[in-house]
């Protein structure tokens, strides 16, 4: 099969699933079957995409098939169809991968839901790899777009998905809003970059003002979709849904795309230097920003929302100093172990039944491979040698360094640092010590279907370093890997991180945090950037629309209502002039001709 | 005793249960559509799309899996026909033209709804069949539409002196403009009709009779190309609808129903004023010939004065129809209080009329007028309309009233396409009108069926829906996507090429980029307010214990609500057929507009006397009797 074939198969597997599950509600509503249409799916998708990897491996030509989508005037505008080439190849291995491994584990770890909902969360499943894969394949920027808004409200579903949970429904609907606002800039960037160029393509030159405003609202969107500062808040909110959910969407694909998206446009992004300033600036600011948010949390689940902030600031940065690679590379390697970690943690939720993690304790004896895990994956997120992390990251800094007077660079360092603390507290409080309560003495490891995707994903994580050398191939780029002072400097961070954490935590469990944790706790606590969206939302755009429609109802509508009533009121005061009686009227009618004679002498 | 003839009716609910002959019927009609697509080589999807339609409703008998069987093959065959990949081999035999096929069109509504004059007041199955088959047949009749490649010209001429002392002609055709319009009115009004069958069970003979007589004046409305008849199928519209609103509307319904009428009336007067002007004045130009044909008074060409009040009188009539703000708050008022149907029809075809009308007579008859407030009236389309429209929205509490406002903001971005005159904004604004009456008459129906199970409007009185009507829950959720332009939904494609024709529009001063991300803006709006309602009533707990064991949608309700279900999706995936017929008249109206504005530049246009001008091009032959006239100058 062609390339672009395989590629296409990783489209219509994922869409055949989700159209069967869609309209055949008996299958959905069983639940089992629908689960495994929508795994074998995944499969299929899965081999189509290491199929289109292992093409690209040798032959790197991109390939292109599209058929005309929208027209006007004659003049084509955009195309619909697949895309093959090494950023494509990659990423479509990445994510099919990850789905996989997460509906897989979603077997056991929903296997309490009823049958119906079972179904409808694997119909979810479907419906967004289909999503993710039509923006990943997307020959142009249009499409992308669509695959873009697509995963949006896939994730709105997914998030949304304990629907009668009043705190999932708002947080499904805050996401959808804040993406969607971000989208905004997405679709005048497309705008503008059409009207500049005339297609939708990636590759057009543009005047180098023009390349930095679309460049800038194609960043205004990457803000929204990779949850960067300002626009981060919707992120932890999103750990209402399901864990496996948020392993998918919140660490490896949905939240990703804004990434490759900057990935895929960089060509536009190349001709614009203003812009990748601003995202070296932002993305170092949201990774040391978010990472002091993670120290403070309790709750697992936003420790990890927190830290996929910061790691995407990385991704963000490393992209806006010029390194597609590096950006993408560490991309890849989050995937990996962020998914590890959300499935491990989502393991050991199921396991206690609660999210916090004081409330766990000790768990790595109760369950190895879960703890494994968890340890796996915290060592990679926190760059320890030898660990896939530790080489994606090195890419980063070795591209940040000495930029913008190498601040950006000093504050991915200390990021480094606090990403092992606080990855370190968790591992230090949840999975080892004594139990902390009846719940976390008598958790235990679960079944297969959960711990088959913790290995192959603990395998990903910490050996996915491998994959730096055929990786750089497939951009035509050499990869070659030096244990200098940076990397040094940044692995003993590393390490020197876990070992505060222990220091700290290890102890005194269940003390009070130290003095400047708890300070960065109470700033956390005011959740400042939310109050100020919350005071956007209520005082400024709810009043305005409250005064809208105030005026609508009673002055535009009143005015009309008042000449309705002014009609009749002056129907009834005239009607006084109709008396009925005959002198009145002869009187009227004598004046009428005094009244024309009058004109007729003057005239 | 309205109310006794209620509770006694036996068919409450399922007033169409299929008996075994006519479930035979469906059988056969099935086994035509099978035959037919056999003939059209398109098989294999028509049969596997209606075999996966008639496998979705759970709990539903063959009554209602077969016409949504039906309904998906039809749409499978629509789409293999028309993809344009097999327009070319279509194209080398175009069939030919019957002369009468529009005025069957619209004759056929109106002769039923006299024929429904002669059927007995209590025979209630008789009615709704007659008007069922009625409407049908309408629509089969217009089927014939969709073998013709629409170009850049008029197609099924027919022109018929009518009254010779005043030149006025029975004079139809239909072009690329009115083409998708024609086929939206025979499309949905029976599926309103349908959905009707149940909730209105008072004087349903008055009902049918104005349901019929409604769609003949839209029809009419949409076709007529005679200023003069087209005034009459224009006004036609209105009666229907003001006793619909009056008699079978809500607690409030005779103040709305008077508010709809006297609004929509005033606008109309005046625009009657202006068509007898512009034909005097043609008459003039031409020596004493009067005429109302469109293309005639097409060329008269009025100096700017006079232009300017005469557009701003059919203008007026149009805005009130559309409605653009600020005369559009007759349209929360009549949605509220009009019956399910009467909302839907409202929605889907008669703002339209408005949006029609501009394009066709105040943008066709008088360019420079109308390119002279283009740009403000953009702004009022932006601001008043997609902004205003929305955030209104967003404040209601009537759930009716939302969805009004939201087609206040969904038509701004149609006008806000018309007004930005590049083809691209052309189709979209086309095509938006389309999207417009799927999605919102889509969004109407479904809120007439908790309507009828509630009775209350309140969004409060709703909430954890999602769990007593799943199925409801979902097809809602499928509108509102809709409705917020979801890509691979209808309403992405209509409002993508509106904003993307305004951005690039020469037309609209130094603001075009500024309206266009107005309109964006206006996108997350939507989502906002809409995502919303769909929160209220949908998700959370079930608040209130009435709605806690709420039936879901019933057959009747499926049947209504599935063909629109799969039009959002069809014309989101397979936006070609439906842009292909739109784009030569696009081009033709914008050539048109475009090569007027040159001849009479801004900021003067043309100061000089009324002169009449050459005929356009594209304009179908002037019947005999009119050519003499068009040598003289």
């Amino acid at each position: 099969m062609t390339p672009t074939t395989l590629a296409l198969t990783t489209l219509v597997a994922p869409a055949s699933a989700a159209l069967v599950l869609a309209v055949v509600p008996g299958l959905r509503s069983r639940g089992w079957p629908a689960a495994a249409l929508c795994i074998l799916a995944s499969v299929v998708s899965l081999g189509a995409a290491l199929g289109v990897l292992s093409g690209c491996l040798a032959d790197p030509t991109p390939s292109v098939l599209a058929v005309p989508w929208l027209r006007t005037s004659s003049v084509t505008v955009a195309e619909i169809g697949v895309r093959v080439d090494g950023v494509v190849a990659s990423m479509l291995s990445v994510v099919t991968l990850v789905a996989l491994s997460v509906q897989v584990f979603s077997l056991g770890y929903m296997h309490d839901e009823p049958r119906p909902a079972f179904g409808r969360y694997f119909a979810y499943h479907a419906l967004f790899l289909l999503s993710m894969d039509v923006l990943v394949v997307a020959p142009n920027l249009l499409q992308l777009f669509a695959g873009w808004e697509l995963v949006g409200v896939t994730s709105y579903l997914l998030i949304g998905f304990y629907y009668r949970k009043p705190s999932a429904a708002r947080a499904a609907v805050k996401a959808f809003w804040v993406t969607k606002f971000a989208d905004m800039g997405f679709l005048a960037g497309l705008l503008t970059l059409f009207v500049a160029s005339g297609s939708f393509g990636w590759d057009a030159h543009l005047a180098p003002g023009t390349a930095t405003v679309v460049t800038l609202l194609l960043f205004f969107a990457v803000v929204g979709k990779s949850a960067q500062f300002p626009l981060h808040v919707w992120l932890p909110d999103a750990m209402e849904g399901p864990t496996p959910v948020s392993a998918l969407l919140h660490a490896a694909t949905m939240v990703a795309a804004g990434v490759f998206l900057v990935v895929r446009a960089d060509p536009l992004f190349a001709q614009a230097e203003a812009t990748r300033t601003v995202m070296l600036v932002l993305g170092a600011a949201t990774a040391l920003f978010a990472a002091l948010l993670a120290l403070v949390q309790t709750d697992i689940k936003k420790v990890l929302a927190y830290s996929t902030c910061s790691q995407l600031g990385y991704m963000v940065a490393a992209l806006g100093a010029g390194s597609m690679i590096g950006g993408f590379f560490h991309l890849t390697t989050h995937a990996f172990f962020k998914a590890l970690l959300f499935l491990a943690a989502g393991s050991a939720i199921h396991a206690v039944h609660s999210n916090e993690i004081g409330d766990m304790g000790g768990l790595a004896r109760r369950m190895p491979v879960t703890g494994g895990a968890f340890v796996v994956g915290a060592l990679a997120l926190a760059g320890v040698p030898g660990f896939s992390g530790f080489f994606s990251k090195d890419l980063v800094l070795e591209a940040v360094e000495g930029k913008l007077a190498s601040l950006p660079w000093a504050a991915l360092l200390a990021t480094a640092f606090l990403t092992a603390f606080y990855m370190g507290r968790v591992v230090v409080v949840a999975f080892f010590g004594a139990p902390t309560g009846e719940k976390a003495e008598r958790a235990h490891e679960p079944g297969w279907s959960m711990r088959g995707p913790l290995v192959v994903l603990g395998v990903l994580a910490a050996g996915g370093g491998v994959f730096a050398a055929p990786f750089a191939h497939l951009y035509g780029r050499e990869y070659h890997f030096e244990m200098g002072v940076g990397p040094s400097l940044a692995a003993a961070l590393a390490i020197g991180g876990f070992g505060a954490a222990y220091l700290v935590f290890g102890r005194a469990k269940g003390a009070p945090l130290p003095a400047p944790l708890a300070l960065v706790d109470r700033v956390a606590k005011t959740s400042i950037v939310n109050r100020v969206y919350e005071v956007g939302y209520r005082r400024v755009a709810l009043a305005l629309a409250d005064g809208l429609a105030w005026i609508d109802r009673y002055i535009v509508d009143g005015l009309i209502n008042l000449l309705g009533y002014g009609t009749l009121e002056a129907g009834a005061r005239a009607r006084a002039v109709q008396t009925g009686l005959a002198p009145d009227y002869v009187l009227a009618a004598m004046l009428g001709v005094a009244g024309l004679a009058v004109w007729a002498v003057l005239r | 005793m309205a109310t006794v003839e209620t509770s006694h009716a036996p068919d409450r609910d399922e007033p169409l249960h299929l008996r075994p002959g006519q479930l035979a019927v469906l059988a056969l009609v099935a086994l035509a559509a099978t035959v037919a697509a056999r003939f059209f080589d398109h098989a294999v999807p028509v049969v596997a799309a209606a075999a996966v339609a008639a496998l979705v409703p759970r709990r539903h008998g063959w009554n209602v899996r077969g016409p949504i069987a039906i309904t998906a093959g039809l749409l499978a065959l629509f789409v293999a026909q028309m993809w344009p990949a097999a327009e070319a081999t279509a194209a080398s035999a175009p069939p030919a033209e019957s002369a009468h096929l529009l005025s069957w069109i619209i004759a056929l509504p109106l002769a039923g709804a006299i024929a429904i004059l002669f059927l007995p007041r209590q025979a209630h199955a008789t009615l709704r069949w007659t008007t069922m088959l009625v409407m049908l047949g309408t629509f089969a009749a217009s089927l014939p539409l969709l073998r013709v490649t629409m170009g850049r010209g008029y197609h099924f001429n027919e022109d018929v002196l009518w009254l010779p002392r005043f030149g006025i002609h029975y004079h139809v055709a239909i072009d690329g403009i009115s083409y998708w319009l024609v086929l939206l009115t025979v499309f949905i009004t029976p599926i309103a009709a349908w959905a009707s069958f149940g909730p209105i069970q008072k004087r349903l003979k008055d009902w049918c009779f104005a349901l019929l007589l409604l769609e003949g004046g839209m029809l009419g409305a949409f076709l007529a190309l005679d200023l003069f008849v087209f005034y009459i199928f224009w006004e036609l519209m209105l009666i229907p609808m003001y006793v619909m609103i009056g008699v079978w509307g809500g607690a409030n319904r005779i103040r709305s129903a008077i508010k709809f009428f006297l609004y929509t009336m005033f606008g109309s007067v005046l625009m009657l004023a202006a068509i007898l002007y512009v034909a005097y004045q043609y008459s003039r130009a031409s020596g004493g010939t009067w005429t109302f044909d469109y293309f005639e008074l097409q060329r008269l060409l009025a100096p700017r004065h006079v232009q300017i009040w005469l557009w701003g009188a059919f203008t007026l009539a149009f805005v009130i129809k559309v409605p653009m703000f600020p005369v559009h708050t007759w349209l929360p008022d009549a949605h509220t209080e009009a019956p399910t149907a009467g909302s839907v029809i409202l929605a889907a075809v008669m703002l339209k009329m408005g949006t029609y009308g501009y394009l066709r007579f105040s943008m066709g008859l008088f360019p420079e007028a109308a390119q002279e407030f283009a740009a403000n009236l953009a702004g009022v389309a932006v601001l008043g309309g997609i902004i205003y429209g929305a955030l209104c929205a967003w404040k209601q509490e009537d759930v009716k009233r939302l969805i009004a406002y939201s087609s206040v903001a969904h038509l701004g971005y149609v006008m806000l396409g018309l007004f930005a005159m590049t083809t691209a904004s052309l189709e979209g604004s086309v095509l938006q009108m389309v999207n417009h009456g799927i999605s919102t008459g889509m969004l109407f129906l479904l809120f007439g069926v908790i309507y009828d199970r509630r009775h209350t409007r309140h969004i409060d009185e709703f909430g954890g829906l999602a769990k007593p009507m799943p199925v409801y829950a979902t097809l809602f959720v499928v509108a509102t996507l809709a409705s917020v332009g979801l890509p691979a939904t209808n309403g992405f494609i209509g409002e993508f090429m509106v904003i993307t024709g305004t951005f690039a529009s020469n037309y609209l001063g130094h603001f075009a980029g500024v309206q266009a991300v107005g309109a964006a803006i206006g996108v997350i709006l939507g989502a906002v307010y809409m995502l919303m309602v769909v929160q209220k009533m949908f998700f959370g707990p079930v608040t209130k214990k009435e709605n806690a064991h709420l039936a879901d949608v019933n057959g009747r309700e499926l049947v209504a609500l599935a063909p629109l279900a799969m039009m959002v999706f069809v014309i989101g995936l397979f936006p070609n057929i439906f842009l292909g017929p739109i784009r030569g008249a696009a081009e033709r109206v914008q050539g048109d507009y475009e090569s007027r504005i040159e001849a009479n530049p801004p900021p003067k246009f043309y100061e000089g006397p009324f002169k009449l001008l050459p005929r356009r091009p594209e304009a179908p032959h002037a019947p005999s009797g009119q050519t003499a006239v068009a040598e003289n100058h």
